[in-house]
């Protein structure tokens, strides 16, 4: 599988040609730290997300302005990630919470955000496309590992979201080894029976 | 797991096929087990009490019996999970019986009904609105399309009030009935006492406890509350414990855990406490001097009388009548097959004042806080007679199954038949509702809003965990909206919903103790309803009717030469457990059979008639027959034939239909009685050649000197002798030394090479070692562990078919043991054993795993890695307690038929086909509870974690904890002289230890 994600990611950087996509998993977590305070997310439209990596999703949701350009962040979304094995998917509520005021700056956001509007009107909630699929035999608890790393870990599994104008995946979360590398370097429990019961 | 099918998606050569051509880079393609793209779907408001990964726990209400125990219950992700004990409440304390916590199933149950039902004029249900359902209620009861009578189940509360009232508006007559509902216990308690009540007893202070058939520990008034004192008084501490006597015909589960069976005769108890009463104020002035009063009405009831009629010795009436009398205070109950013969009032009044005379009543037995439960028979059979003479033009059935819970020969469908218009508010289609016209599902108890007044100063409080699973609607919402739509004089029944008409019945209480409304109500929500402290009982003195006390004999009709004996099992009660896969499968205590119904022989009746355990005999009664596979057991007496109540439904859903044979057929329909009676019938039994195998998850009954569930005698354990120790003191031998000095070198040294694994990596450091300790003393065998871990484990029920191949998947079982009773004369001894995974420090199963999917963590577990397991079942194969289940199908596809897949619990895996799998010491919880304290940053404390198994037991019998922490619980039981190991011998090192159990015999 370690070498299935190698190819996935060689192939990712062929098809690499939108904006500043970020190229592959590690250079995401080394430019995290350096620069996100010079981040302005380009322009995009929902016609462009055909040539971003990652699934498309209903909304053109962009983790770019929202973590990156306006610096939110994460766990005002993803309310129960330093408390609960779940990280939380944020209510439609919290969106129309800014939303209701916030109508978007350009005419591609604009549309978006009126796609919010009147899914939140009809009380219909966003489908999102899952990304990070753990498989249902390994526990993850997000809480300890929050607590461990801190608020702003998040990046080590999910990749630099606030360079992302669509969320893709970055690394396999369900290769084990890559769980057991960081618990090696860490000398954290290797022991089985911490992530499977 | 991953699907264990490659078929529905895409395996892993497609998988590089695809990737090879199209680049990849889509969702359905971009995870190694992801083969189908997954939505997340959000909340659109945020709820306030649900956070994803936490559980939500909302305090409720039992409803499986009438007991009223309290419940927590856990739910996740906005569905209900787990029913747990309400730790603060007075009854259960924390704890659950089987039955409550299959209460779930009743919720998630296949058979549920989707909507409201009406039966079209073809004869076929056609689904309705509940507009239109309402509607035709209110016309039919509004319309004066004749009397009204209502049937419904016992239980007092806001809605019984309604329900009442409702029915005395529209002028209809109503019945509360419910099965073994002790009729008979108050009608004695009125002509003993002059009091219409049933007493409460206080099984935690008696140092002497008679039962005359009460099967207090499984179906008789509280079974979890009298567990509980049950245990705190016969459980051995400090070299003391109570003495538990059991009377009556059957060794029950309640008899099993007596010190002493008496088999005495069907239908003789009273003469038995008769005369135990003669020889107390024979030998002593009574103790309360009006108690001597009785001298002359007792003179006739000598011990040598007694025992002329009952079957036991008089010496052995006199033996008994001293203990009881010397040991103070004691405690005296009838209930059972005691209380349900045609003498049943007798028998009862007979152990009043045996109790009376010892001076128990005021003590262990009190009046003034159990409130009346139901009308009792008597009134159901008076309106069987007014329905027969079709006098009826509607009647409403709201939580009873009266078509299936009276017997066939009192002719009730032929009655129910004869009335125009007939609704239910069943939500699962039972035999009554499958005869009604109309059927209104009720929400399940855990859907909806309501209150429950269990005894005098307790009231439990029930509101909704979860959105509705059906289209149901609560009943009482009904009763409302059908009033409205009446109007007229029924117009006062004016409030919207239930919920409010509830509320406003709870602002009327805060009002009574001078309390805000709304904050008395959050109050009580969060506790889960009122609880106060009961009321002072009132001083008890005899009656008149005391003087009228006596014995006529056993009146039993049919000329057979077998005594039928039918009686509710700890499982299936009246039959309501039926429908519910867990209590089908989680084996009867007694017999151990799961998923069939049996007959119960004596094996020297089987001898005589030449009948084996499996051969299908038929009882034939002068009111119908019945046909089961036999099953001998020494534990009923020569002579009568017994049989479970509960199975053989005719509807009920898939489970329920069609399984087993129904007792009640061989009954007589109790025409004109006030109570039924269900030890009344002689019965002829007759061999029909027929073979079934008996579907039961017993090996051996015989422990073969294995010693796995020790005991020993009270002056042993007193003085301070550990299980091996006892044996050789009972059995006069010698410990025989098989340690040569070769054997103990090698032992050392193999502790020695453990010792140096352990430093090693993941192994280093401190860690806890997990372990628990089970008291045998206070374990019943009741099962309510076993249920409590399928629930948290989520294992699959596997059904009829699999548990005779041997595959049941109980992680937990209760082994259940017979010593004695082989020679004529020598005394029966039941004894339990909870017998799970023992996480032995020397595991046989780890060494051979191929796959090292069956390890030993740092912290002591042996655990069970499911992803790694490739299903070689060597581990099973050589583990000497045979606690490893395998899944030889897929268990986790059929187990859970929607929506009883509601109930898995999301933090343990749902094991695939392939897979071995084991207790983990609720591992989950384990891991759960180490973040929590990682997040707080303190280290566990004992007591953080506690099993599934340990939280539900209603005995206090098992403690876990970690035994490396010098303060826990676990490691001070763990030191008890008691303890050992199962199979000590193998040196596998056990980590679970049990504390043998203590007879309290007397010596003779």
């Amino acid at each position: 599988m370690r070498k299935l994600a190698l190819l996935a990611g060689g192939t990712a950087l062929l098809l690499a040609g939108v904006g500043w996509a970020v190229r592959d998993a590690s250079s995401a977590v080394q430019t995290s730290a350096a620069g996100c305070d010079s981040l302005t997310a380009p322009t995009l439209a929902a016609g462009d997300t055909a040539r971003l990596r990652g699934p498309r999703q209903p909304i053109f949701f962009r983790h770019d302005i929202h973590a990156g350009q306006y610096k939110i962040q994460c766990q005002y979304c993803h309310y129960s990630v330093a408390v609960a094995t779940e990280p939380g998917i944020p209510s439609m509520q919290t969106c129309m919470g800014c939303h209701l005021v916030i109508g978007g700056a350009d005419s591609a956001s604009k549309a978006e955000i009126r796609k919010l509007r009147e899914a939140s009107a009809q009380q219909q909630p966003i489908e999102w496309v899952r990304i990070h699929y753990l498989a249902r035999h390994a526990h993850f608890p997000h809480m300890v590992h929050i607590k461990a790393l801190g608020p702003t870990a998040c990046a080590t599994c999910h990749g630099d979201v606030t360079r992302m104008p669509q969320v893709f995946k970055v690394n396999n979360v369900n290769n084990m080894g890559w769980c057991i590398d960081c618990h090696l370097e860490r000398t954290v429990s290797r022991d089985c029976s911490v992530c499977h019961y | 797991m991953a699907d264990d099918t490659p078929s529905n998606g895409i395996n892993r050569r497609k998988f590089l096929t695809v990737l090879g051509v199209a680049g990849g880079g889509t969702a359905a393609l971009s995870g190694c087990s992801t083969d189908r793209v997954q939505k997340l779907v959000p909340y659109l408001v945020q709820s306030e009490d649900q956070v994803p990964g936490i559980p939500t726990v909302y305090a409720s209400t039992c409803t499986e019996c009438a007991a009223g125990c309290g419940l927590h219950v856990r739910t996740r992700e906005g569905r209900a999970i787990k029913l747990e004990g309400n730790p603060a409440h007075p009854i259960n304390a924390g704890t659950l019986c089987a039955r409550g916590q299959a209460g779930l199933q009743g919720l998630y149950n296949p058979g549920r009904l989707s909507g409201p039902m009406a039966r079209g004029a073809d004869g076929s249900w056609q689904e309705l609105t509940w507009e239109d359902a309402i509607a035709r209620l209110a016309e039919r009861v509004g319309g004066g399309a004749g009397r009204l009578a209502v049937i419904s189940g016992a239980g007092e509360g806001t809605f019984a009030d309604l329900l009442a009232e409702w029915t005395a508006a529209l002028g209809g007559r109503l019945v509360r009935y419910e099965p073994f509902d002790h009729e008979p216990l108050r009608a004695a308690n009125r002509q003993v006492f002059g009091l219409d009540q049933l007493p409460s007893h206080d099984f935690a202070r008696a140092r002497h406890i008679v039962s005359f058939g009460a099967d207090f520990l499984e179906t008789w008034l509280a079974p979890v509350e009298q567990q509980r004192g049950f245990a705190a008084a016969h459980g051995y501490r400090d070299g003391e414990m109570a003495k538990h006597v059991y009377v009556g015909p059957r060794m029950s589960l309640t008899g099993m855990n007596a010190d002493e069976w008496h088999a005495s005769a069907p239908g003789t108890e009273a003469v038995v406490a008769l005369a135990m009463a003669h020889v107390i104020l024979a030998e002593r002035s009574g103790a309360p001097s009006d108690a001597n009063a009785l001298r002359g009405v007792l003179a006739p009831y000598t011990p040598e009388m007694a025992a002329g009629e009952c079957g036991l010795s008089a010496d052995a009436i006199r033996l008994l009548a001293r203990e009881f009398a010397s040991a103070r205070p004691s405690l005296a109950v009838t209930g059972g097959v005691a209380m349900q013969h045609r003498g049943a009032v007798e028998a009862c009044a007979a152990v009043n004042i045996l109790n009376y005379v010892a001076g128990n009543v005021g003590e262990t037995v009190r009046f003034g806080s159990r409130l009346p439960a139901a009308d009792g028979y008597g009134a159901l059979d008076g309106l069987i007679a007014t329905m027969a003479a079709g006098e009826v033009g509607v009647v409403l059935v709201h939580e009873a199954n009266p078509l299936y819970a009276v017997p066939k020969a009192r002719g009730l469908a032929d009655a129910f038949a004869k009335v125009p218009f007939k609704v239910s508010t069943a939500s699962v289609l039972d035999e009554t509702a499958a005869a009604c016209d109309l059927v209104l599902p009720n929400h399940h108890a855990l859907e909806r809003w309501d209150d429950r007044r269990i005894r005098a100063g307790v009231v439990g409080l029930m509101q909704p965990v979860m959105e509705p699973v059906m289209g149901s609607m609560p009943t009482g919402d009904v009763l409302l909206k059908t009033a409205q739509k009446i109007g007229g004089v029924m117009a006062r029944f004016a409030a919207p919903t239930f919920e409010a008409h509830l509320k406003a019945a709870w602002a009327e209480l805060a009002r009574q103790r001078s309390a805000s409304a709304p904050v008395f109500w959050m109050e009580a929500l969060q506790r889960g309803g009122l609880y106060e402290a009961p009321p002072a009982p009132p001083g008890v003195r005899l009656a008149a009717g005391a003087e009228r006390v006596g014995y006529t004999g056993p009146d039993l009709d049919g000329e057979g030469a077998l005594v039928f004996l039918a009686y509710p099992t700890s499982m299936l009660f009246d039959g309501r457990g039926a429908n519910r896969p867990w209590l089908l499968e989680n084996p009867d205590p007694v017999t151990k059979i799961t998923w069939q119904s049996w007959v119960e022989l004596h094996p020297d009746t089987a001898k005589d008639l030449d009948v084996r355990e499996g051969e299908i005999v038929r009882l034939v009664s002068p009111h119908g027959t019945l046909e089961a596979p036999a099953y001998l057991y020494a534990g009923v007496r020569t002579g009568v034939v017994a049989a479970p109540l509960g199975y053989g439904h005719t509807e009920y859903g898939q489970y329920a239909k069609g399984r087993g044979a129904n007792a009640l057929d061989l009954l007589d329909g109790g025409a004109g009685r006030a109570f039924l009676p269900y030890l009344s019938t002689r019965v002829r039994l007759e061999r029909t050649r027929g073979y079934q195998k008996v579907a039961k998850t017993e090996g051996n009954p015989r422990q073969l000197g294995r010693h796995i569930a020790e005991a020993m005698s009270l002056p042993l354990a007193r003085q301070g002798l550990d299980p091996r120790q006892a044996h050789y003191a009972e059995t006069g031998g010698t410990p025989h030394e098989i340690n040569t000095e070769r054997e103990l070198e090698a032992i050392a040294g193999f502790a020695a090479a453990q010792q140096a694994a352990t430093k090693l990596g993941n192994y280093a450091g401190e860690h806890p070692r997990w372990g628990m300790v089970i008291d045998l003393a206070r374990c019943t065998g009741c099962s309510s562990c076993v249920t409590a871990c399928y629930a948290e484990n989520n294992i699959p029920t596997v059904g009829e078919d699999e548990v005779l191949r041997g595959r049941e998947m109980s992680w937990l079982r209760i082994e259940r043991y017979f010593e004695g009773g082989e020679e004529p004369g020598e005394p029966l001894e039941a004894r339990f054993v909870p017998m799970l995974c023992q996480h032995c420090g020397n595991a046989p199963c780890e060494p051979v795993c191929p796959v090292y999917a069956a390890y030993h963590t740092p912290d002591g577990l042996n655990a069970q890695v499911y992803n790694r397991c490739v299903g070689t079942r060597y581990c099973s194969n050589n583990c000497p307690y045979k606690v490893r289940y395998f899944n030889w199908h897929a268990y986790n596809k059929t187990a859970f038929p929607e929506p009883l897949h509601l109930q898995l619990n999301p933090d343990v895996t749902v094991r695939a086909r392939g897979v071995m799998e084991k207790c983990t010491f609720c591992v989950q919880r384990i891991r759960g509870a180490q973040h929590q304290a990682r997040l707080e940053d303190r280290p566990l404390a004992d007591g953080d974690v506690v099993t599934a198994c340990a939280q539900a037991c209603p005995s206090g019998a098992i403690v876990f904890g970690d035994l490396n922490d010098p303060a826990s619980r676990a490691r001070a039981a763990a030191a008890d002289h008691r303890g050992y190991h199962a199979l000590e011998d193998l040196n596998v090192r056990p980590v679970i230890t049990y504390l043998a159990k203590v007879q309290h015999r007397t010596e003779a």
